[in-house]
């Protein structure tokens, strides 16, 4: 701890200039500072008059999650694999699988969307595209368990807002270094440099 | 623990304040038990620790490729710059290549988000000097809008504003969508002309001379003593940047110039981060001209739990934020998931210096120096 | 009129005194929303929106609020003190509206030591401020309350001198006969004299006022609200209205010192209305000064009074003098 009986320090110590030089510079700064600000009233004011206005959401945007139907069958794209439950950070997907005799399904499928974190791993590691994400952020509610979504309600959001570009395949194949047998020149641009 | 109620009136006329956690200017949640005479600090007691969450242990639970998005969290203010230093270390440790294109567009991000930081360390800076009221809460309004443009390309690259989760062990997660170069272009020779503008606004002002000329002087032995690093060590005259020393994801690549200025005080300070959003911004077109062509991670993408296992071995890896040296001492133990981790916080090794310079100073000039010295909470409490 | 003029003067005297009050009143909640229109439009944004077509209704939701507002008092505070302090602040800074004639007439009293009358008043707001700091007891209050009393004395001095460049220009301290004498020629228009009284009104109304780059005492981001900080409900809301009142009560003097009062052209009920305009030019003048800049320290605020202001006004008021005598026809 320093001295505490330390002598009081002159600090801030303006310039030593006279005084009439430095009023002419305080009048400067006056007339400078005031012409930014008066130009900036001219500009158009940032506001977006939520909710009357909506702002476009670009097209990667990580808003609420949903579950899919198969737009061909019409069948749900969820086959309970729970891969996503796996790679969820805080834990907030539970999933119980349903085996039939084609293929599996979700019988149960909860999301705590109060403790999500809007990471998109569970989207990047669905292989059949089933979760994703929507370009809406509506949330805002008074009672939490609004917010504890069953698979029905994920589904009804799937079909209410408007998905993000963002799918399973789509993360996992831009991601993905090219293949050896298919470099054609990718595989110079392979090699890197230490991280 | 002092009763910040009383006022001590006994002897002298020191008076015990309380710069508490709630306090429109402690920059997070920050409580400074200040024992003043008259206007003057001739004591400060820090206390630090009320945004504790429990980062270190966090990331013994979750595996590596769950950490980078929560990585975020420490440092929220230069968000990316922390996900770095964490799959850094990672990647020294497994000793994984990254491609030249995810290095280029790990740099990209990285003095993108020096820009924002930048902005809002303007911001607040100028607000605290001059109150949530007054002048100051116009040039806060201004930075935040100018800071709001870069959100918004990220916005744009991962769809996320804060919690981005843009890098993994390997390179990175998102690659640039359509039409994003130009948006970037723009966005950056917009904010370049406004910097001009609060420069202009604030240079030559006898007001804000007068309370950042002399005001918080960390000398250069003081600097090298106490283990600051960033804009504080740079404005005391030491030529330290990591991005020069020590040069990581293909950072020798471009040429960008490293401010030092030698008064040490909070002039000094503030003019070299004004200097770095040139720079930064300098980076940024270069890494934009230059981007080469190819994968952007030499790992697949994220596809289970299990994918990313890391054998044995320790390393630390290190970023120039845009506060100082972020460090991620990582313990692997060839699991899925770190056996221990530990952060470096710049913040955290520069509120060490607070002490030195708070002493002497006025109770004002205590807001322009914790100002100037720029902490984040998340990253001094991780 | 004649009416009211054959009124007894007791009864003229409070009707006008609860017509200027009540008008003042309504004036003063909407002068809030016109700042806070202006601050947003200076800082990008819109400002109160919502409540209202544009947000007209916004001071009323905000008095209504302020009303239904719990009334906090600290348990160690000292009670007297504090509750009497919003009021002792507030009555100065209402009373300085008694002495401004608002058309040639039409006024609560027009002293003949008018501009003497306003001054020292309005200086009588640091016992009120004073008090707040002291009956919170709350060392950041007490802090404010004593950076309020030097600032607010130390600028009270240049204040003086600077308004008293149109009082010897006029050659007369009754407000009614320095806005007459104005008809010819507006006061700020007198060359280099009248621009720089001008000026020197503004920075030192700026200072006496506590409004930024000179607002040290409440600074928000250091002392959190300053000497207010332990008000809630109707007194700080009083106190609110105690510290618009008085800029607008300066905005006014300096629009009829230095520019006119209610000349302007049109029909002479049209006064009143110019008079006012020009008081809310002022009062944007000031707000504009208040958006624009970083605040600066107490002690360089007392060094640029003591060591700036006051010289420069007192060779202003020399000047001046010097002017007139010079100009003064010789018998």
């Amino acid at each position: 701890m320093p001295d505490v009986e330390a002598p009081v320090r002159r600090t801030g110590a303006a310039s030593d200039r006279g005084t009439l030089s430095e009023a002419w510079a305080i009048a400067r700064a006056l007339v400078w500072g005031m012409r930014i600000t008066l130009v900036n009233m001219f500009r158009k004011p940032v506001t977006v008059h939520y909710p009357t206005v909506e702002r476009t959401f670009p097209n990667r945007f990580r808003g609420l999650l949903a579950l899919t139907y198969d737009k061909e069958t019409g069948e749900e794209n969820c086959i309970g694999c729970r891969l996503c439950e796996f790679i969820c950070p805080p834990a907030v997907i539970k999933v119980e699988m349903l085996k039939a005799e084609k293929r599996n399904y979700a019988k149960t499928f909860t999301l705590e969307l109060y403790a999500c974190e809007f990471c998109e791993l569970c989207v990047q590691v669905c292989p059949t595209d089933a979760i994703i994400m929507m370009k809406s952020f509506d949330l805002s509610t008074s009672d939490r368990r609004e917010m504890l979504l069953d698979k029905d309600r994920l589904h009804a959001i799937g079909l209410q807002h408007e998905p993000s570009w963002a799918t399973g395949n789509k993360l996992r194949d831009m991601q993905a270094p090219p293949k050896k047998a298919a470099g054609e020149g990718h595989a110079a641009a392979a090699t890197g440099g230490d991280a | 623990m002092p009763d910040v109620r009383a006022i001590d009136y006994a002897g002298s006329e020191r008076l015990t304040m309380n710069m508490g956690p709630q306090h429109p200017s402690a920059h997070g949640v920050f409580r400074a038990i200040l024992t003043l005479e008259g206007e003057t600090v001739v004591g400060v007691d820090a206390v630090i620790g009320y945004l504790h969450r429990c980062h270190e242990k966090l990331a013994e639970t979750l595996a590596y490729v769950q950490y980078p998005t929560i990585a975020s969290k420490t440092d929220y203010v230069a968000a990316m710059s922390s996900e770095l230093a964490y799959v850094m270390a990672a990647e020294q440790i497994a000793k994984v290549e990254v491609p030249k294109r995810a290095q280029y567009l790990r740099v990209l991000v990285g003095e993108l988000q020096r820009i924002a930081s930048h902005c809002l360390w303007l911001g607040t800076w100028c607000m605290d000097m001059g109150g949530a009221l007054g002048g100051g809460a116009t040039i806060f309004l201004y930075c935040i809008r100018e800071r709001e443009l870069v959100l918004d390309l990220f916005e744009a690259l991962v769809g996320a504003r804060l919690l981005y989760g843009f890098h993994q062990v390997g390179g990175v997660r998102y690659d640039l969508p359509e039409g994003w170069t130009d948006l970037c272009r723009r966005t950056i020779d917009l904010i370049d002309s406004r910097v001009d503008e609060y420069e202009h606004m604030l240079a030559d002002n006898p007001f804000f001379d007068m309370r950042t000329k002399g005001v918080g002087v960390i000398s250069r032995e003081l600097a090298q003593d106490v283990g600051i690093s960033g804009p504080l060590l740079r404005g005391s005259g030491v030529d330290f940047d990591l991005r020069r020393a020590y040069p990581y994801s293909s950072y020798e690549d471009f040429e960008f110039r490293v401010p030092v200025e030698t008064a040490g005080d909070c002039y000094a300070r503030y003019h070299v981060r004004m200097v770095e959003f040139r720079q930064s911004a300098r980076i940024v077109r270069q890494v934009l001209d230059g981007l080469p062509e190819g994968p952007i991670s030499s790992r697949p993408g994220v596809k289970s739990l299990a994918q990313v296992k890391v054998p044995k071995g320790e390393a630390y890896a290190r970023v120039e934020g845009p506060r100082g040296e972020v460090g991620c001492y990582l313990v692997a133990d060839g699991s899925n998931k770190p056996y221990r981790m530990k952060w470096r916080g710049a913040s955290f090794s520069n509120l060490s210096v607070l002490p030195h310079i708070l002493v002497g100073a006025s109770v004002a000039d205590v807001v322009a120096i914790m100002g100037s010295v720029d902490p984040v909470f998340g990253e001094v409490d991780r | 009129m004649s009416g009211f003029s054959s009124l007894p003067p007791a009864l003229q005297a409070t009707i006008m005194s609860a017509a200027v009050l009540g008008a003042l009143i309504g004036i003063l909640a909407y002068v809030t929303l016109l700042e806070r229109k202006f601050a947003a439009r200076l800082q990008s944004r819109i400002g109160p929106y919502r409540v209202g077509p544009h947000g007209l209704l916004q001071p009323i939701a905000d008095g209504v609020k302020l009303l239904l507002k719990e009334d906090l008092i600290p348990a160690s505070a000292d009670r007297p003190v504090f509750n009497l302090a919003p009021i002792v602040f507030l009555v100065p800074c209402l009373l300085i509206f008694a002495t401004i004639p608002f058309a040639p007439g039409i006024g609560v009293a027009d002293l003949n030591a008018g501009v003497l009358f306003f001054l020292a008043i309005s200086s009588l707001e640091i016992v009120g401020l004073f008090m707040a700091g002291w009956g919170s007891n709350n060392k950041y209050a007490l802090l404010s309350a004593m950076r309020a009393v030097n600032q607010i004395i130390s600028y009270d001095l240049p204040f003086l001198f600077s308004a008293l460049v149109p009082v010897m220009l006029a050659g007369s301290l009754r407000l009614s006969e320095i806005a007459a004498a104005q008809a010819g020629l507006w006061f700020i228009a007198y060359p280099v004299i009248g621009q720089l009284a001008f000026l020197a009104f503004v920075i030192t109304a700026v200072a006496a006022e506590n409004r930024a780059p000179f607002d040290i005492l409440e600074a928000e981001s250091e002392l959190v609200a300053g000497f207010r900080v332990e008000y809630s409900g109707m007194k700080f809301a009083i106190i609110q209205l105690a510290e618009y009142a008085h800029v607008l009560g300066t905005s006014f003097l300096g629009a009829l010192l230095f520019l006119g009062a209610w000349a302007g052209p049109g029909p002479a009920w049209l006064g009143p209305v110019w008079f006012l305009f020009k008081a809310l030019f002022v009062f944007l003048l000031l707000t504009w000064v208040r958006w624009s800049f970083v605040r600066i320290r107490v002690d360089q605020i007392l060094r640029v009074s003591w060591k700036l202001m006051l010289p420069a006004t007192l060779l202003l008021l020399f000047a001046t003098a010097a002017v007139i005598v010079w100009r003064t026809p010789h018998a």
